[in-house]
């Protein structure tokens, strides 16, 4: 009998608490949803609590992930119920992203685009469609550390000659190493600097559909500056790790460094002498790779009824000179918009960047890079390059022919894309 | 007496206090899953909900009583998986075929616009006219003003509209602008206004239109996508894509993932590129685990036996020899990683050398298994000390007596009855091992890989880290595949560890 | 003496071999957690001058809110230990003990289970706990609740399967008695079997808490905000960054996150040995 009044109880309770739950009907949303990584996200709650108001009538929240690698894990994943409306990414994700229908389109107004480079619109553009607001300028220079190199090196093989000068009197661990960007995009100026473009351009600006380097002449290089014989003569590490500690220990007199890396250094006490990475020949340095990061526009917004307002954020606060200079007060790296880039506010070290990326620098295009098929691309073929060549011992020169017919086959690959 | 009797009583009442509360609470979560529109998920949470009342009140569900917790779990968060892990791997579910059909033809249809030749763009108000949806468009280079609706537009006088500092149309006589916060979310936001016929003006955003045409178009009876402009005709191949009649080579964007039944199976032995990597993966997998093991059950026992008589300092060796199975495993890996570093690291330094360790397949190699062999060797040396002791004094005593030395007592005594007694612990070490994903994802990454070669899978790859690779790696993600190797993966480790099983005979009990 | 040497020597060098073998990493740890220049290289094997920057950096940074970090890596472990050793005691002794029809089959895909490569879980569980944020937001993804409710799920099989080891050791004559004197099932589970099994639960409890201390894919795809995050996510944020290492901070970091472990369990160092004894693998 018990059994059952507690029963009926229970029964009773619970028809009570549901009764109560009444469903609440859908508002109109007016919140904007950003998602961002370690550092942006933070730096981008910062300017939005000294001027919310950049989209008027709507809400911005920001959602920083933990590292790129998480914020990359979650937007591959994400759907409309729990997906950001922007998210600012890296240039590379946009291919993938387009293809799998998580990216939106946005147009522009003539005078909008007009704050921008054709190139930079080329990072974040998919058959022809652009997808997202140039935000922060990526690239990297090469810093020398004063201390040990007192006069700028002119060549290649003035760092190479000081290298095998000073490495045993000042214990040197390497001569030139590459502290950001990694091995493949960050060691491009060096590739370059040696002879080994990953793609030409014509006269007029654009893209030579058919040129690529002389396997033999970079392979030659290779062997003259980078090799010891069979073996490498330790000038250049075929990794990355370490390299920014010992350039900062004094160990290493060059090193190739993020321009969102340079406070760290400035913090250490080391000026901002940067520049490109010098050629064989005097007055042909290498090229660095410039890329832009992306406010990309999901179609999450589309689904969240917030998509206009999500586009009118992107040109009025990611996309404008205010926006950027705000933003960039804390994040500090070069500003893409020119508005932005020519502002009074930047810092030294952002215009360091920005000088060298002048001097010497391609854009990165990912149609090309990511390569066609997917499974070999310039991301991996260059680190395996380095790999094959200074640590196994191979043949600088047929490794190199293997790494030109890669890069050749995507630059085919990619000629109706570009 | 009275004790228990209160006991009984108190305990019946917790018992449906908590039967309530969790009533209560997984019918409101039911109810507003319902309410979303989360049918499945509503569902599930019904049926838990019957089947704890059911079980927790009746009297004939005595071991359901105390499952049901454990199967509600195991259900949702393994179960479920594993089940959707099936069926990913019967569908083309890669980068260009991730969404559903439904989705990808939105999104097709979304993206099939294409600009006039200027890329024309307009500063535009919306709001409604004459209780219709409709834009104030301000073409200021041409110092012209309209008013569009979806079907007609309507030129101003450029006197009578109001006009701000930018030469913007602010209102018009019967216009009514939109709030700003409410475009956003309108049916004016969504809508095509009138351009030139061809050329419509769609809201870009909330003070921008954009000049476009619809350059494909879909026709549902057929199910194929037409050009507008060049009336070329796009068909479902089949496989997750419309692709054009007259050239194969050219598709829409994006695809979705389509049911290829067994086709991931049948690519994992026909094609080549699947299969002959994944054959060195797997045999790689089997070294590393059978290695892995050996090792650190060598070491380990080597250890319980130095320290198996009271010497001196023993709880102080024992403290110290556990650290490295007591630290997080997720640091020590990370440490190890930075430690083998060719030009910096602390091994090489100690060495004097400079090995590249991992970029050089056999050293990285020997790497990951000298790291796992630090990482687990304290393990076999707590359990083979604590088996050491489980063999009983009077076997080894005999032996001695019998004129065995202590070699032959080793070999032919203990050795034999700590392998049986430690078999199902090797065996479960080894399918843990199998699957070992955080050492090889944070040491190595599965590297080093010979791309110049055209390498897919790394030298230190084992099948899990090469299956997240291809799920979830950097350059095209295929989850039907991957899937399709887990579902591989899981038969291999089912099967090693059933003849494990069977071999220590845990399963006798329930015959 | 020479019988001292014979009989004991060995045993001493291999201790101590062993014992540099497990110390080495963590002392180079130790050593640049007080290194300024925050590098995992060795310049010298003892240490030149001991600077606090790292550990500052830990408790001082806005952005790494480390304490935080440890006490969610703390409670989400402990609560998942707890709770998924509770559950599991249940199920294995249910398994171990009760008669009843499908016990085989449900003790073989319990086993079964436990083998399915959980890597590809990931898109699964991503997907339904975005569902289950859809209707109940303090659930769903990106919340340490649903985080602990994946993570419960995933500790079930093998908890179950290692308590069910303890239970069929411990003598069935002790439950029989009970049943005579007329004892339910769930009074001998309560009366008999808990406190019989006291040591072994908490030793299981400590193992799962490991396991979830040391899980890092999951809770970095789920624990977005900074605040909610665990330790093990937040420091691979020094040297995961997308292209720089912070090596001074992470080892900092890694030695005050391994200390409430370690001295958990060197404390319960005797109970764990019976405990791995029964058959578990660190995950």
């Amino acid at each position: 009998m018990k059994q059952k009044f507690f029963k009926g109880f229970a029964v009773a309770a619970v028809a009570a608490l549901a009764a109560g739950l009444a469903v609440t009907p859908a508002q109109a949303n007016k919140n904007i949803v950003v998602w961002a990584d370690e550092t942006r996200g933070p730096n981008l709650v910062k300017t939005l609590a000294a001027k919310s108001d950049w989209v008027s009538g709507y809400t911005i929240t920001v959602k920083s992930f933990a590292n790129f690698d998480a914020l990359k894990d979650a937007i591959d994943k994400a759907t409309a119920t729990t997906g950001p409306d922007i998210v600012v990414g890296a240039n590379d994700w946009v291919a993938t992203l387009a293809k799998n229908g998580k990216l939106a389109p946005l147009t522009l107004t003539a005078s909008q685009r007009a704050r921008f480079s054709a190139s930079q619109f080329y990072d974040l553009s998919y058959k022809k469609k652009l997808y997202g607001i140039p935000v922060d300028v990526n690239n990297v220079a090469m810093i020398y550390n004063t201390k040990l190199v007192t006069t700028a090196p002119k060549t290649f093989g003035d760092m190479v000659d000081y290298y095998k000068a000073n490495k045993t009197s000042k214990s040197l661990k390497a001569g030139l190493c590459v502290a950001g960007g990694g091995m493949s995009w960050g060691a491009h100026s060096v590739f370059s600097a040696l002879g080994a473009n990953a793609y030409y351009f014509n006269s007029n600006g654009a893209i030579n559909k058919s040129q690529s380097f002389n396997p033999n002449e970079f392979g030659r290089n290779v062997k003259q500056y980078l090799m010891d014989g069979k073996k490498s003569n330790g000038f250049f590490p075929a990794t990355d790790t370490g390299c920014k500690d010992n350039f900062l220990a004094g160990t290493v007199p060059f090193a190739i460094i993020g321009n969102w890396e340079w406070e760290d250094y400035k913090a250490k006490g080391f000026t901002m002498n940067l520049m490109p990475v010098p050629g064989v020949k005097a007055g042909d340095p290498g090229k660095a790779f410039g890329s832009v990061s992306g406010a990309l526009l999901t179609t999450f917004a589309a689904s969240n009824g917030v998509e206009a307002a999500a586009k009118s954020l992107l040109v009025d606060f990611f996309g404008s000179t205010a926006g950027q200079v705000a933003y960039q007060k804390f994040e500090k790296r070069p500003p893409a918009e020119k508005g932005a880039a020519s502002d009074a506010s930047v810092t030294d070290g952002q215009k360091g960047f920005g000088a060298s990326a002048a001097a010497a620098s391609v854009p990165q295009v990912g149609a090309i890079l990511n390569g066609a098929s997917g499974s070999k691309s310039y991301w991996d073929s260059a680190p395996a390059y380095w790999t094959a060549v200074l640590v196994d011992g191979k043949d600088a020169v047929t490794e190199a022919k293997k790494l030109a017919a890669i890069w050749r086959t995507n630059l085919r690959g990619a000629a109706n894309d570009i | 007496m009275l004790s228990g009797l209160i006991r009984g009583k108190v305990a019946l009442f917790i018992k449906i206090a908590l039967v309530a509360l969790s009533t209560a609470v997984l019918l409101t979560l039911s109810q507003s899953a319902f309410a979303k529109g989360e049918y499945v998920i509503a569902g599930f949470l019904f049926i838990v909900i019957l089947l704890i009342n059911y079980t927790y009140f009746s009297k004939r569900t005595v071991p359901l009583k105390f499952f049901l917790p454990g199967i509600i779990l195991l259900a949702a968060f393994v179960l479920t998986p594993i089940l959707y892990t099936l069926v990913m791997s019967t569908y083309n579910y890669k980068t260009g075929n991730y969404i559903s059909k439904e989705e990808a033809l939105s999104r097709i249809q979304a993206l099939a616009l294409e600009p006039d030749a200027n890329a024309s763009a307009f500063d535009i108000v919306v709001g409604e006219f004459q209780s219709t949806p409709a834009i104030l468009v301000s073409d200021i280079n041409n110092n012209s003003y309209f008013i569009s609706t979806p079907k007609e537009k309507i030129a101003l006088d450029a006197t009578k509209v109001e006009i701000d500092e930018y030469q913007v149309a602010q209102s018009a006589e019967g216009f009514t602008a939109l709030e700003s916060g409410d475009i956003s979310s309108s049916a004016a936001a969504k809508k095509r206004y009138f351009f030139d016929g061809t050329y419509f003006i769609v809201v870009e955003n909330l003070n921008v239109g954009a000049v476009f045409r619809q350059s494909l178009e879909y026709l549902p009876e057929q199910d194929v996508f037409r050009s507008l402009i060049t009336g070329d005709i796009y068909r479902d191949n089949n496989n997750g894509n419309y692709v054009n009649e007259n050239n194969q080579d050219d598709f829409l964007e994006p695809g979705w993932r389509d049911p290829s039944w067994l086709t991931n199976y049948i690519r994992l032995f026909n094609d080549e590129r699947v299969r002959d990597p994944l054959i060195s993966v797997f045999i790689w997998t089997v070294v590393f685990a059978t290695l892995t093991v050996l090792t650190q059950f060598a070491f380990g026992l080597l250890l319980a036996l130095a320290l198996n008589k009271p010497i001196r300092g023993r709880r102080i060796y024992r403290s110290i020899l556990v650290l490295p199975y007591a630290m997080p495993s997720v640091m020590s890996i990370l440490i190890w990683g930075g430690m083998f570093n060719t030009e910096f690291g602390a091994i090489n330094e100690i060495l004097g050398r400079d090995i590249a360790w991992f970029q050089d397949p056999t050293f990285a190699r020997v790497a990951v298994i000298l790291v796992n062999l630090w990482l687990g060797f304290p393990y076999f040396y707590l359990v083979s000390s604590g088996s050491l002791q489980a063999i009983p004094s009077e076997l080894l005593e005999a032996a001695a007596i019998d004129g065995a030395n202590p070699r032959q007592i080793f070999r032919k005594v203990t050795l034999p009855l700590l392998l049986q007694i430690l078999s199902p612990l090797l065996i479960a070490s080894f399918a843990f091992n199998f699957n070992n994903f955080n050492l090889i994802y944070l040491l190595t990454g599965g590297g080093p890989r010979n791309q110049l070669d055209g390498e897919i899978a790394g030298a230190t790859d084992i099948l899990i880290s090469y299956t997240y690779q291809i799920a979830f790696g950097n350059n095209l993600q295929d989850l039907g595949l991957a899937s399709a190797i887990s579902v591989l993966i899981f038969f291999l480790v089912a099967s090693i560890s059933l003849y494990g099983v069977r071999k220590s005979k845990v399963l006798e009990s329930f015959s | 003496m020479t019988r001292w040497l014979k009989e004991n020597l060995w045993r001493h060098i291999t201790g101590v071999v062993m014992c540099l073998f497990a110390l080495f990493p963590l002392y180079l740890v130790v050593l640049s957690s007080f290194n300024e220049s925050g590098s995992l290289q060795v310049s010298s094997f003892y240490p030149k001058d001991i600077s606090f920057a790292n550990y500052q950096v830990l408790f001082n940074d806005e952005r790494i809110p480390y304490l935080t970090w440890m006490k969610n890596s703390l409670i989400i472990s402990g609560f998942v230990a707890m709770t998924s050793v509770i559950i599991g005691a249940a199920s294995a002794f249910a398994f171990s003990r009760l008669k009843f029809q499908g016990k085989r089959f449900g003790i073989q895909l319990l086993l079964l289970i436990q083998m399915f490569p959980a890597i590809l879980a990931l898109s699964a569980l991503y997907v339904i706990m975005e569902r289950v944020y859809k209707f109940a937001p303090g659930l769903g993804i990106g919340t340490q609740a649903g985080l602990i409710l994946v993570y419960l799920g995933g500790a079930m099989g093998v908890n179950i399967w290692l308590l069910k080891g303890f239970v069929d050791s411990i003598p069935a004559e002790l439950d029989e008695a009970a049943k005579i004197d007329g004892a339910s099932a769930m009074q001998t589970y309560w009366q008999i079997f808990v406190p019989l099994a006291a040591p072994v639960l908490a030793v299981v409890s400590l193992l799962s808490f490991i396991g979830t201390f040391n899980e890092f894919i999951l809770a970095r795809l789920f624990l977005i905000e900074v605040e909610t995050r665990t330790v093990a996510v937040g420091l691979q944020q020094f040297i995961g960054g997308q292209f720089s290492e912070n090596w001074g901070p992470f080892a900092a970091g890694s030695i005050i996150a391994s200390i409430p472990i370690v001295v958990i369990f060197l404390s319960l160092q005797k109970y764990i040995v019976s405990g791995l004894t029964a058959g578990s693998v660190k995950g």
